[in-house]
């Protein structure tokens, strides 16, 4: 089996879910890792056309990309180009009788789902699905040059959002520290993001909050917003709706914290603290403090 | 301007979905289908366009079995202007979904043409870049908002930080993420005209699309593992023990911190 993995970039570095993916490919068989260069960013045409082509030329069996925005944009368009069988956000994926049998979730994490994937064909694999080994070797990808010709659009700027916290990213964090309608108005995110602060964490919110304007909507975890799964999940004044749930139900470890004792939340939560969050939360992140200090 | 909004019909999000007895598929007893949610974005996105353009029209097909006809009637109902049912096993695979969306395209030519980026059931995200590719037209992901810019118009991109506005020629293909405001809920006259409407109906076939595109296959489904049993600590007494104890549990037990 011949395995064609995809990297990516993020301000310069590689993102963890490549050297996380192209890590574990080796265990499948041979595996080359590229990267497409020769654009600013991502350009779903100019980048598709490249990897489509270099699939072919180097006769790979399988590509790999991690589930990351552009990297689920790109599989999905090289798929399509190769007309090859196609899996999102793979949780697992083991080489079996010659194809390939994945896990994925689907109905918004509801079900968890093996497929059996014929070969050829492209997966993306959702970051933390494969631990880096401590002592896993440098990736080092082999530049593929961009198709840029035969792009259609063009990036015209960049509109940061004023809210945006620039902690880091929620869709590949190992912790957050999420926060819904008991923290009852933007005004006390504050709080939260000390919290965050202490655990290195991405800060979430659920779609009331993101909904009311309170926070930015990227920062929605849910059915409608962004599916995580942390080692270590925090949710603070957040009820735990069933949209919400299935966003970060497969969380290592879920810590939640509301006054309401037969909040949803508590059903599904690992530690579970009943009572006021604004007493509480100044407590815990001093308490978090410490033991990071003493660790 | 012309939109196509292409939609798929899935189980509500409010559904406690439920493994059948087959194991690998979803239970579809006593089920409500509704638009899927991104969907539904997808059009509030084509109709506030229409708000500000009377001269706008915006379309709405999908492909999948008789129930989806409901889906297109509430779009109808929502203000879009005429609806297409393409008729096929609700098993179908994106690839061939994409390549009868193409045909159907083809012969509406839009200029734009609007997808959820995902449907709510299977999660793919596959059709939207499929049908871009199948037409030769560039597409633009995390869709939240389509201005007006000279000739063309601007497509914002919802990415980590903020958006990335591309500026595109028509047609084009757009996969939704979130509109400006809420999707609208159905007026009672628009219910009333979109009981009147007619949707026609294509077949696969009758769009020379043949399915058989390589596809995953589900072998098995399963709940994801039951949690709870959780530990649940009181805050009625010492806010800052609590605190510690929970820290502590955090550190040595559950050995995240």
């Amino acid at each position: 089996m011949k395995i064609l993995v995809v990297a990516e970039r993020n301000d310069g570095k590689l993102r963890r879910v490549s050297a996380e993916v192209a890590t574990k490919a080796k265990s499948f068989g041979d595996t080359e890792v590229i990267e497409v260069t020769g654009t600013d960013r991502y350009h779903p045409i100019a980048h598709a056309n490249a990897v489509a082509a270099h699939a072919k030329s180097s006769g790979a069996d399988v590509v790999m990309t991690g589930a990351t925005l552009n990297g689920r944009d790109l599989a999905a368009r090289v798929a399509a180009k190769l007309g090859w069988a196609y899996a999102a956000d793979c949780t697992d994926a083991s080489a079996k009788d010659g194809a390939f049998e994945v896990k994925r979730p689907m109905y918004a994490g509801k079900v968890r789902a093996t497929l059996r994937m014929p070969t050829p064909a492209v997966l993306s694999i959702r970051p933390g699905a494969w631990t880096l080994p401590s002592g896993a070797g440098e990736i080092a990808p082999t530049a593929v040059a961009a198709d840029a010709g035969a792009e259609k659009l063009k990036f015209a700027r960049f509109e940061p959002t004023e809210t945006s916290s620039k902690r880091v990213s929620l869709s590949e964090a190992r912790v957050i520290v999420s926060g819904g309608r008991g923290l009852k108005g933007p005004e006390n995110w504050k709080m939260l993001e000390e919290l965050a602060d202490a655990l290195g964490a991405a800060t979430g919110a659920s779609r009331a909050v993101t909904d009311a304007g309170w926070r930015p909507n990227e920062e929605q975890v849910g059915q409608t917003g962004k599916t995580v799964t942390p080692d270590l999940y925090i949710a603070l004044g957040i009820s735990g709706a069933i949209q919400h749930l299935a966003g970060m139900t497969s969380s290592k470890v879920i810590v939640a914290v509301n006054k309401d004792p037969d909040a949803d939340i508590f059903k599904i939560a690992d530690y579970g603290v009943v009572g006021d969050l604004f007493e509480f939360l100044p407590a815990f992140t001093e308490a978090v403090k410490k033991t990071k200090a003493g660790a | 301007m012309k939109f196509l909004v292409c939609l798929k019909q899935v189980p509500d999000s409010t559904v406690r979905v439920k493994v059948a007895a087959d194991g690998k598929s979803v239970s579809t007893d006593g089920i409500t289908w509704s638009i899927s949610p991104y969907d539904e974005y997808a059009i509030e996105l084509a109709l506030e366009h229409k708000d500000g353009d009377a001269s706008t029209t915006v379309s709405v097909v999908t492909v999948g079995p008789a129930r989806s006809r409901d889906a297109l009637r509430q779009a109808l109902a929502m203000g879009c202007d005429d609806a297409t049912l393409v008729t096929a096993d609700d098993k179908i695979g994106g690839l061939d979904v994409a390549k009868a969306l193409a045909a159907v395209v083809k012969e509406a030519k839009p200029d734009v043409v609007l997808c959820g980026k995902q449907a709510s059931d299977d999660d793919q995200g596959l059709v939207g870049p499929a049908l871009a590719e199948t037409l030769g037209w560039p597409h633009v992901g995390m869709l939240t908002k389509i201005a007006a810019a000279g000739d063309g118009i601007e497509l914002w991109r919802e990415i980590e930080g903020g958006h990335e506005v591309w500026s595109t020629p028509l047609p084009v293909v757009g996969l939704v993420h979130k509109s400006a405001k809420e999707p609208r809920y159905p007026s009672l006259p628009g219910i009333m005209k979109a009981k009147k409407k007619e949707i026609p109906e294509k077949d696969l076939a009758g769009l020379g699309v043949t399915p058989g595109a390589p596809r995953a296959e589900v072998v098995a489904m399963e709940p994801p593992p039951q949690r709870g049993g959780g530990k649940i600590l009181k805050a009625d007494g010492d806010v800052k023990a609590l605190a510690v104890e929970l820290a502590r549990l955090l550190h040595e037990e559950a050995k995240v911190l």
